[in-house]
Order: C-alpha cells, then structure tokens, then sequence
C-alpha cells in the first residue's frame, strides 16, 4: 500500500483575537488515502473552513503535523506553500472564484502561468480542460457571460489543467440550482472514478451523500 | 508568469479601464512633456545666442575706453575718451593681432528716396569686415584709398537695407547721412539676430567721413581686435594691456584707463547662465513628474483594494507573493512608460512650436530623451513598488473571503 496523500496529526489551529485564543481545530486527527473521495461535513463554526484552508495549504498548523503527498507543509515559507498549491491542489469554491473581466481560457490559463508552463503550452491545455467540460464553445466568455453552473465548470476546468494530486471543493454547489449542483456532483464522482483524490467540503447532508466516505466536524475535532 | 505574460496582463487591464489609465498617466504626461519642452527651449535658447554672439567675430578682442575720473569723482564706463587713431596702430603692431578696427559710431537719420530710418553710422577702416566675419552681399566693402581719404561712401547692413527700400540695384545710388550725401558702395550679407542684438541695423563709412562730419576729434569709441588663434587669445590680451598702459603714461600697478572685452569670457558667461536657467526649469518641471507619479501610487492603491479578491484568487491557484508584487509593479511601469512616451511626443511638439515662434529652429538632443524615459520608469517604480508590496502582502485567506 502506498503512502497516505494527505495526513494530518494533532493539528491544532489558534486564532488570537484580542486577549481571547479561539481554538478553531483542536488536535485533529486525518488519513485520506489516493484515490479517495472524502466528504468533511460540519455546521458553520466547526471549524471545517479552518481544516479546508490548512488541508489547502492557504493557512498552516498552529502546532501538529500535515504531509501532504509526501511533503511536510507545516515546514514551509509562503512561497513553499504557493508552489504546493500550485503544484498539488485544485480549489474549487462555493463563489467560482473566476479572474473578473478574463475569459474562460485565460482564467484556466492562469493556473498553467504560475507553473512556468510556455503560452502555446498553457493553451492547449487549457483548451483540452475547458473541452473535456464541455466548455470548448465558451472559451471566449467572460464570468458574467456565464451561468453558475459554467462557471463552477470553468473553476473545475482550472483545477484539474495542473492536474493535481488532490481536488478540494468547498461547498462546490452552494450557490448553484439543484440541477447545476446536481451535474457538478457528477463531474465529481466522474473525476474520482478516473482516479482522483476529492476531498468535498460542506454542511450539507445530501450533497456529503454523493461521497464515498464522509468525517463530521465538530468543535474543532473529528466526531464518529 | 514571464514579464512578457506580465506586460501583457498589465496592456489587458488598462485597456479595460481606458479612461481611468488615461488620467493617471496624464501627470507623467504633463511632467515629462514640460521638461522635455523646457529643456529643449533652453538648449535651443543657447544655441541661438551663441550662433549670435560667434557671428559677431571669432577671436574677438573689444578695447573700450575706462571711465574718466575728473575732479576725484569717477564717471561711468566709456565715460573716457582714452583711445585714439595711434592707440589703434599700436595695437596693430601687436605679435598675434590679425586686425584691428577702430571704430566710432553715432545715431544718424539715414534717407533714401521717400524712406527713412535711424540707425548707427559706424566710421571704421577696411579691416572690419575681417574682424567681425562680415561678408559682401552686393558691390564691395570698404577699401583702403576710400578709408584714408575719409570718401562719403556707405556699406549698408541689410536690415538697413530693407528699411530703405535699397536692393541689389541700388549699388552706386545716393542715401543722406544726417543731410550729407553718401554713396552706397555696397550691401552686407545678413547675420541674423532680433532686436538689440540685430547686427544687420547699421552702416559702415570711413573713419574720416565720420570724423570729419558728426563726431569731431581723433579719439575713437571702441577698437575691435582680431587675434589670430584662439590660444594667443589671454597672451594678446595681456599684451595690448601693457602697451596702451604705457602709452597712457600709466604704471603696471595703476587701473587702466580702458577695458579689454573678451568675446569667449561673454560666451562663457551667456552658456552658464543660460546653462543654469534650464536646470531651474526642468527642476520646476519635474514637480509635475513628481505629483504624476504620486497620482500612480493613489490610482495603484485604490486598485489594489479593488483586486482583493483577484490577488486571493491568483495565490490560490499558486502564484507567490513576488509574482504579484510584479503584477502590480509592472502595471504601475507600464502606466508610467505609457505616459512618459506620450510625454516624450507632446513635449517634441512644443519644443517645435517654441522653436518655430522664436525662430532658433527645432533642436532636442537625444540624451533628454533617454533621461525622460528613465525617469519616468523610475517614477514608475518609486510610486509603483510600496502599492505593489502592498498586494504580494495579502493574506490569501482574508484576500479570497475580501467582498
């Protein structure tokens, strides 16, 4: 069996807000094997948004350990962790997060420019990402040219055209009708049957369903 | 991200924003047009009175008389009536003088036909065509036997000329000097020059005529000196000195009762002043470049609120802090070279139409050009890098939730 990709050990995170620590995670515990497909599911201010940004290496562990694809984040400067989240993670968010007045294209391009990857290069692949979404007729469009659910593809697009070992989603159909939500869960499982690490971010019981195994927050902690 | 991504990201975003790029790089723009424009007018200004000032004669020496003192009270300069014919032929002795002119000029109403003009009658000998680089446009300069015998022959300026209405024709017609009659013997090329420094207003007779005529008496006004090299120049200087302090009956240690004017000391004088007013305009100028830039900084900051979200959104998908810290700084130059290269034009086309007006012609040396880009590149990045490092700072996680 190969090495775990993501393991977090005793992973504590400590906002200081005034003279009041705020313990947002509290000596978690997480193995996610490669190739699974995780839900982590908890109400706001359980803390799951603090495990997304340090799982997403935005943010790093007050004290504990996190290794990720075989690298020891909580080690790393910021640049360090630019090049892990360039590298090894794909972020899809609840508000698309796409570059305003830039085109689809250039949107998933952007992903390949932090690489170092040569224009002609980035877009090819960003073409083959946005075509394998079924985007390849809107690579023109600007965010505002684009409904929801295309947008939530085009971020989905920028976040497989580095393919990364791990895609994390936060709450990937919170802002989208039960149809567009309902095919972006699809693209999902399509993704993790191919053989991609998904780690799915909600609180929302129906949409954690659709994962292969689900970890609830709360407090800080993992509950069974 | 290669600058050449950035550069071109930074083109994307003005164009997006076209007004607002416009009047922020319109600081840059004023600044540097105005000191490119303002340099160049005291270049071209130069160079213009000093094209003047060499016309005048090259190697030129100018004896003036000192000022008298009468009755322990000491007058104004030229207040002396020091100089005379002999002093002149002195000098002219002199190792290193190619020639000299003495000369007495007075105000006199000249006639021909129905016009008239007034304008300075200067007696001189033939010399002073050599002296004072003057060449012949018509007929011929004055000539020996006609200064000797003091002939009521006339060479006329061609400012002079034009005034009177006298053409190439009037070669061997008669004008009146002060109600004498004088026959034009000749017209002089124009040396170019306006106002109090128009070389071209006057009228050349013989000594004698005017001495015999208006201002009686054998002492001149001025002597003027050619020397033949511009290294003998302070030698030949010292030297008249010498010989008409002795000829004056005055000791080595006593003040000359004249002054020797030295032609390169005046030039030198008019390129350092000149020289100084132009670093005082282009420093008042590069204020403006100064505010323009301050106008960047404002316009970068305020975009870099704006782009919260953007800066989270691009740390998110891996950029680091210093591909940001460049995004930005880029844009700021890109801003800045934009402007200082519409500066560059606008500040050319004054320069031409200043010239154009004053008539020195367009002149702009092309090491103002290099300095104008490099400032405003400069102020690109001095104005550009402390909004810059404001946005590679950002926290990616407070960046991303920034509404």
């Amino acid at each position: 069996m190969t090495d775990p990709l993501i393991t977090l050990e005793r992973v504590s995170r400590v906002y200081q807000t005034g003279r009041i620590d705020v313990r947002a995670l509290d000596g978690l515990d997480l193995v996610v094997e490669r190739g699974e497909f995780l839900a982590v599911v908890g109400p706001s201010g359980s803390g799951k948004s603090t495990l997304m940004n340090i799982v997403g290496c935005l943010d790093r562990p007050t004290t504990g350990r996190y290794v990720l694809d075989g690298t020891a984040v909580e080690e790393l400067d910021d640049d360090g962790l630019a090049a892990v989240r360039s590298r090894s993670i794909g972020f899809v968010f609840q508000s698309y997060n796409l570059l305003p007045r830039t085109s689809a294209l250039d949107n998933v391009a952007a992903a390949l420019a932090y690489q170092g990857v040569g224009r002609r290069e980035r877009t090819a692949r960003a073409t083959a990402s946005l075509e394998r979404l079924g985007l390849g007729d809107r690579l023109d469009h600007e965010p505002t040219e684009l409904s929801g659910g295309q947008q939530q593809r085009v971020a989905i697009a920028r976040a497989l055209v580095t393919e990364p070992a791990l895609l994390l989603a936060d709450e990937p159909t919170g802002n989208l009708d039960t149809a567009s939500g309902a095919e972006v869960m699809g693209i999902l499982r399509e993704l993790h049957a191919s053989g991609r690490t998904v780690v799915l971010i909600t609180h929302d019981a129906d949409v954690a369903a659709g994962a292969d195994r689900q970890v609830h927050v709360r407090d800080g902690r993992l509950v069974a | 991200m290669t600058p050449l991504d950035l550069v071109r990201l930074a083109l994307a975003r003005l164009r997006s924003s076209r007004l607002r790029a416009a009047l922020t790089m319109l600081g840059v723009i004023i600044g540097v047009g105005s000191v490119v424009a303002l340099v160049a007018v005291g270049q071209g200004a130069t160079r213009g009175i000093t094209s003047q000032l060499e016309s005048l004669g090259t190697n030129l020496l100018t004896i003036n008389p000192g000022s008298a003192t009468t009755f322990g009270t000491r007058g104004a300069a030229g207040s002396a009536t020091t100089l005379t014919l002999d002093d002149a032929a002195a000098v002219a002795a002199i190792d290193g003088v190619a020639a000299v002119a003495p000369e007495v000029s007075t105000q006199q109403l000249v006639v021909a036909g129905a016009l008239n003009t007034t304008t300075s009658v200067v007696g001189t000998s033939p010399s002073y065509a050599a002296v004072h680089n003057d060449t012949i446009w018509q007929g011929r300069f004055l000539t020996g036997p006609t200064g000797d015998l003091g002939l009521r022959v006339a060479v006329l300026g061609a400012t002079t000329a034009s005034d009177l209405g006298l053409g190439a024709d009037a070669v061997g017609t008669d004008i009146t000097i002060g109600g004498i009659p004088f026959r034009v013997i000749g017209i002089l090329q124009a040396k170019g020059g306006a106002g109090p420094l128009n070389q071209d207003d006057t009228i050349l007779v013989p000594l004698g005529a005017v001495t015999s005529h208006f201002v009686h008496g054998d002492t001149v006004r001025s002597i003027a000196v050619s020397v033949a090299s511009a290294d003998q120049m302070d030698l030949v200087k010292a030297e008249i000195t010498t010989t008409l302090k002795s000829r004056h009956g005055l000791g080595a240690a006593d003040t000359a009762d004249f002054n020797v004017f030295d032609q390169a000391q005046l030039l030198t004088t008019v390129n350092s002043i000149t020289g100084l007013l132009t670093v005082l305009l282009a420093g008042i100028a590069s204020i403006s470049l100064v505010v323009g830039g301050i106008g960047i900084m404002n316009i970068m900051l305020v975009s870099v609120r704006e782009r919260t979200r953007e800066i989270g959104i691009r740390k998110a998908i891996g950029a680091r802090s210093r591909d940001i810290l460049f995004q930005f700084l880029i844009e700021a130059l890109v801003l800045s070279l934009l402007g200082g290269l519409i500066g560059i034009v606008v500040g050319l086309g004054a320069t031409a139409v200043i010239g154009a007006i004053a008539g020195w012609g367009f002149a702009f040396s092309p090491i103002t050009l290099v300095v104008a880009v490099l400032f405003s590149l400069a102020v690109g990045v001095i104005f550009g890098v402390w909004p810059a490092r404001q946005a590679a700072r950002l926290d990616p996680i407070a960046a991303l939730r920034y509404e």
